[in-house]
């Protein structure tokens, strides 16, 4: 049994990063300060002295260059780990993913692969600058090709990212930022990847199902947790990846509730809620109680420090929303 | 220990001058409160501190020129380098629902067991309106759909019978659910409580009592038992389940850690759940977790009795009406006050040794004198 730290997230992305450049001489790390520096945030701290500037790169600040030079490297074989300093910063590198990373398989009829990992911190609440605390998921999520992944706790973390790592195929790896130093628990350095393309159920329930990712989990178990004292038996299901997203899981829990509420930070309109909700009501029309409630960010630019936490689906907004899906016939 | 630097004191100017410290290592500082007087080339700047806490440390004494970035102050507390030149993070502070973590791969096994209900909007509109119970009803429609007309025949009624609501409802699933569940085993036993004081009538706090203790004798049944995912929880408290009869229906309290409080107490508690039940003011969360079940049907009629037992837990216990009774003593016959008691134990979870081994604590414990 391998021993157990308890860490943070970003210590346990710090250490799948370990894990995966010992067991893999062909994983390579680059992005801005991600070398002596150890990363904005330190998730790759300790790298550059353990595995030397040929496989610690940094870069010149240039998203695109950054992008496209992972694209190269997993074309011939490498896996490249890119970080992107913040997610606001990820667009010079569409241009990569979009035409490039997404679609080599296809282009190339599957004689090229591109097993390249973007990891770039994910959502608001640190009180950093408005684009420095942005969750367009959906942007990404709405490629073809490209899957995209993010965890909620350091356990989770460090599974799915190990598991990222090792996809023949690209993966954006979202990390949220509120929740790198704000929990922790033991995390065991065993190399053992979590499944991709799973949800995961945080907690089960039989009156209604809560779907949610990332940060805001920590709010959507919070309300759970109050609607507990109300009699309310809330399922709390974690969606993980958001594309492919894992329908079975969501549908099973739903089907088995007959209501549904999902909760992101991102803003409201063509958000990943929409798309969970229209999958919900095709497959589930009959089962439903309910109609499916979204509690959301609003259709703004995240707001600077003193609203910013406005901006964020609170508990109390998740159990209204809850409480609206049980006012409904039964 | 965590470093607060001289910060950036504007319009480009690099260094600073210690003109006076207004704090020194070992006090205590709010957020806010003035730290040290330094003075730029343009002018005299008073340093509020960002954070509160203890200062451990002044880097540097008046006169001394500082530059912006070098450490002024040390605060007490272990360092962590967080590393962000933008924005807060967050640190790890006490338990958190995330910090616990326990999750499920995919599904929960409840969801893959489960079966929806399958009706259309219009149709639960209907039965919402007509107070018809969608879960009662066999949908006539594609795959069992319940139809908009499987309601008004069910409004309807075949012969006017009217509509199962609220506590019975509940008991109504409730019980089915635990029919289809479990395997229920019932032994029975009589307590002889000639010992008892002659004017003590109601067991009720002598059955919480024996049964805490019988639990320690066999934690066997104070346990939560999961029979799908073939998994059991040991309970490291007794949390005792009390059967209440209204005109409502059946109530079922739950008066916690039974083993730790003593009779005045229990009885205080019991007092007071029942009186919550009658006016119907009892917080949901009262009726949720217990973890063994006592039915003291005793109050009303009846000896013994096949208690059913709902998962998760395993056992309940019933207590049936206290009667006098010829019983042979060194031979002879002599009349005693009996207590009828009847367990029933969920076989899937609890061998019958364990549930004789229970009932023997049991009784063991009743016939106590006190």
């Amino acid at each position: 049994m391998a021993e157990q730290n308890t860490l943070c997230m970003v210590e346990a992305i710090n250490l799948a990063l370990h894990r995966a450049m010992t067991d893999d001489p062909d994983v390579v790390v680059l992005g801005e300060d991600v070398g002596p520096n150890g990363g904005v945030f330190r998730a790759t701290l300790g790298l550059h002295e353990r595995f030397g500037f040929r496989r610690v790169m940094d870069t010149p600040l240039a998203e695109t260059l950054i992008t496209g030079i992972a694209v190269g490297m997993a074309a011939q074989g490498l896996r490249p780990v890119a970080e992107i300093q913040f997610m606001g910063f990820i667009y010079p590198g569409m241009e990569q993913l979009v035409s490039h990373a997404s679609r080599l398989r296809s282009r190339t009829r599957g004689r090229l692969s591109c097993p390249m990992v973007i990891r770039t911190p994910h959502g608001a609440g640190i009180h950093a600058p408005e684009h420095h605390g942005e969750s367009t998921e959906a942007m990404l999520a709405h490629v073809p090709g490209l899957r995209v992944v993010i965890p909620s706790s350091p356990r989770r973390a460090y599974g799915l990212l190990l598991a990222a790592i090792a996809d023949p195929d690209p993966v954006i790896f979202l990390e949220p930022s509120r929740l790198y130093r704000s929990v922790r628990q033991p995390v065991a350095d065993d190399g053992q990847p979590l499944p991709l393309d799973t949800c995961f159920t945080l907690r089960e329930g039989s009156d209604l199902t809560l779907v949610s990712w990332g940060a805001a989990l920590k709010e959507t178990l919070e309300a759970a947790a109050r609607l507990a004292e109300e009699g309310i038996d809330c399922e709390v299901i974690d969606v993980a990846t958001l594309k492919p997203l894992d329908a079975e899981t969501v549908l099973a829990s739903v089907s088995k509730t007959g209501r549904c509420v999902v909760v992101h930070e991102a803003a409201r309109s063509y958000g990943p809620g929409a798309e969970i909700a229209a999958l919900v009501q095709e497959q589930l029309f009959h089962a439903l109680q309910a109609p499916v409630q979204r509690v959301t960010g609003f259709d703004c630019v995240i707001p600077y420090a003193r609203q910013e936490m406005a901006y964020l689906p609170d508990v109390e907004s998740i159990c209204r929303a809850a409480l609206r899906t049980l006012e409904q016939a039964s | 220990m965590k470093q607060f630097r001289l910060p950036d004191l504007g319009e480009g100017l690099q260094e600073a001058e210690i003109i006076e410290w207004h704090v020194q290592p070992g006090d205590t500082v709010e957020v806010d409160q003035l730290l040290v007087s330094v003075e730029t080339a343009k002018a005299i700047v008073e340093v509020p501190s960002p954070r509160a806490g203890v200062v451990s440390r002044c880097f540097g004494a008046p006169g001394d020129l500082l530059h912006v970035g070098s450490p002024l102050v040390e605060f007490e507390g272990p360092a962590e380098d967080s590393g962000t030149v933008v924005g807060s993070l967050g640190q790890a502070a006490g338990h958190s629902d995330l910090a616990a973590d326990d999750f499920i791969i995919g599904a929960a096994p409840s969801s893959r067991a489960a079966r929806a209900v399958r009706a259309a909007p219009r149709a639960r509109q209907l039965a919402e309106r007509l107070g018809v119970a969608l879960d009662t009803l066999q949908g006539s429609g594609t795959d069992g759909l319940i139809t908009e007309e499987d309601v008004q025949r069910a409004a309807a009624g075949p012969d006017g019978g009217e509509a199962v609501r609220s506590v019975r409802r509940s008991m109504a699933r409730n019980m089915a659910r635990a029919h289809a569940e479990v395997v229920p085993v019932t032994l029975v036993e009589d307590a002889d409580l000639h010992l008892w004081p002659s004017g003590q009538r109601d067991p009720m706090v002598r059955l919480a009592r024996a049964i805490a203790r019988a639990c320690l004798a066999e934690p066997a049944l104070n346990v939560a038992f999961d029979g799908v995912r073939m998994s059991l929880v040991r309970h490291q408290q007794v949390d005792l389940g009390v059967a209440v009869d209204t005109p409502d229906g059946l109530f079922v309290p739950v008066l916690r850690d039974v083993a730790n409080r003593d009779a005045e107490d229990l009885r205080a508690g019991l007092d007071r759940l029942r009186a919550d039940v009658l006016n119907r003011s009892i917080p949901p969360r009262e009726l949720m977790g217990a973890t063994i079940t006592l039915s003291n049907y005793g109050t009303l009629f009846g000896r013994y009795a096949s208690p059913v037992v709902v998962p998760p837990q395993v056992a309940i216990v019933g207590a049936g009406v206290i009667r006098d009774q010829v019983v042979a003593v060194d031979g002879q016959p002599v009349v005693h006050r009996i207590l009828p008691l009847s367990l029933t134990v969920d076989h899937r979870a609890v061998t019958g040794g364990e549930a004789a081994r229970f009932l023997k604590a049991l009784v063991t414990d009743l016939q106590l004198a006190e």
